[in-house]
């Protein structure tokens, strides 16, 4: 039960991790043949991995209603909701539009789900500006710098700066160009060079936390 | 409490009431000032510009209803483009969330200017993976989509002749939310099948992609509804982002005058406070 819990995982991760390393300087067909399989098994365990993480989401307000923790009324609308959408689009396919005219589905994705999510972040703009009232403060020099920055930017973006201030959108295009694209390059370098450590880890067996038990 | 102490406490609906006036009176009332083009967005306008008539441009719509104030309308702009230069436009999406929207914004379009499904373009819808599906899609395009969103089989589209693999398209433009967008095409596709790729994106996550576009790993890059203004500006199709653009310069002066009070009212309570920090202890030294 050991091996097939611990060894076999990990031989797993050690062969398919080696081997699809070196695949990509292998410019030979059965090696590109071998991608194209290898990658058809990914997507098929990609739709699995829907149905697990629907399942999760099912056991986890399943739960909460039983144990009538508080907020369970809001886990009985989701499972509602879900479960109507998933019947609605088993009942006409998953097809938004057919021959032209709106589905139940299309409706339902349509005037509830595209409006729902749209204001869910449209009312982030409100609570953007409440918290930059109340926390952009130049308490130390760095502060300063940085709220001299980002009213400069967000002049610059606007018709409106560039019309009363022609040159901010010079100096927003600059800040953009050359120091954002430094320190952000900066940062992908480290986090790039940290994942590369990380699956080289993984590969080898060092890292084990995807297994569930951690490292030994 | 001074006043000034009482204005750094505001209640947060007078603040709400600012900027909701300040979004919807522009849409109301629009002033219509001009748009300057960045080099980022006249580089996407200026390849498409330079794609003979009939090549493959592929249009990956990598967002959600959540993004679709930003994105929609540089879908919109991108898409009447390519038709107009009479592109084959080759729809799809990572995001499974994001089909309906992409299915809805592409036959719009195409049916606004008289474009065939099946011939000059096609929407192959959303199939998971992500990475996986983009070098499935580098490898055999037909094995990641054997047919499109209406189940038709994508072998026997007049619009995907001569199109076997990512290698024959000669552009792709992702236009993302987030992950998966425009690095995911990056690294598992343009950097293996080397074809041209550009970016649109929401204003957000805009800043984090110049490394990609300073070191030309993509061309060009149109960012939030500001870029999406931009590239109507161009074809000369003012619309949505446009529109957008007059209470999006009222929301950000507002924003700015905000901040800017916040910390004059700010300045004023230390100033105050270090004032009588200085009585007291010269109340105390005479005692």
């Amino acid at each position: 039960m050991t091996f097939l819990r611990r060894q076999l995982p990990l031989l797993i991760t050690f062969v398919m991790g080696v081997v699809f390393a070196l695949q990509y300087y292998v410019p030979h067909p059965a090696s590109e043949q071998l991608l194209t399989t290898v990658n058809k098994w990914l997507q098929i365990i990609g739709g699995f991995a829907l149905i697990l993480g629907v399942t999760s989401l099912f056991h986890q307000h399943a739960v909460k209603i039983r144990r009538r923790e508080p907020g369970w009324g809001y886990s009985f609308v989701l499972y509602a909701g879900m479960l109507l959408t998933v019947a609605i689009g088993l009942w006409v396919n998953g097809k938004e539009t057919s021959n032209g005219t709106m589905t139940a589905f299309g409706w339902v994705y349509t005037y509830m789900m595209v409006p729902l999510q749209g204001t869910m972040f449209a009312i982030l703009a409100f609570f953007i500006a409440s918290a930059a009232y109340r926390s952009f403060r130049a308490r130390s020099r760095e502060a300063a710098v940085l709220l001299v920055a980002a009213v400069i930017v967000m002049m610059g973006r606007v018709p409106l700066g560039e019309h009363l201030l022609p040159i901010s959108g010079d100096i927003t295009e600059w800040i953009l160009n050359v120091l954002n694209a430094a320190v952000r390059r900066a940062i992908l370098i480290g986090i790039s060079l940290g994942a590369v450590a990380l699956s080289l880890k993984i590969i080898f067996g060092v890292e084990r936390a995807y297994l569930g038990g951690g490292k030994e | 409490m001074t006043f000034a102490e009482r204005m750094v406490h505001i209640d947060r609906r007078i603040i709400f009431l600012v900027i909701g006036l300040c979004t919807l009176l522009p849409l109301l009332h629009p002033v219509g000032l001009a748009i300057n083009v960045s080099p980022e967005v006249r580089a996407v306008h200026d390849y498409i510009e330079s794609l003979p008539p009939g090549s493959a441009f592929l249009l990956s719509m990598d967002f959600d209803p959540a993004s679709k104030p930003e994105l929609y309308p540089q879908a919109v702009a991108l898409l009447r483009h390519a038709f107009k230069r009479n592109l084959r436009v080759i729809g799809m999406t990572l995001w499974v969330s994001g089909t309906g929207m992409a299915d809805q914004v592409i036959s719009q379009v195409a049916r606004e200017m008289g474009k065939t499904n099946g011939v000059d373009y096609v929407f192959l819808g959303w199939s998971p993976g992500v990475g996986s599906l983009i070098i499935t899609m580098g490898q055999d395009l037909y094995k990641a989509f054997p047919s499109d969103y209406y189940n038709q089989p994508t072998s026997s589209l007049p619009v995907l002749r001569d199109i076997r693999t990512l290698r024959d398209v000669n552009y792709v433009v992702s236009l993302a939310a987030g992950t998966a967008g425009i690095e995911t095409w990056y690294v598992f596709g343009k950097d293996k099948y080397q074809f041209e790729l550009g970016g649109g994106c929401t204003g957000v996550i805009a800043p984090g992609l110049y490394p990609l576009l300073r070191s030309k790993q993509i061309n060009g890059l149109i960012g939030g509804l500001r870029g999406a203004a931009e590239y109507e500006v161009l074809i000369d199709q003012r619309g949505l982002a446009v529109a957008g653009m007059d209470a999006q310069s009222v929301t950000h002066f507002a924003i700015i005058a905000l901040v800017i009070l916040c910390n004059a009212f700010y300045a004023v309570i230390r100033t105050h406070a270090r004032r009588s920090g200085q009585e007291r202890v010269g109340r105390v030294a005479e005692e």
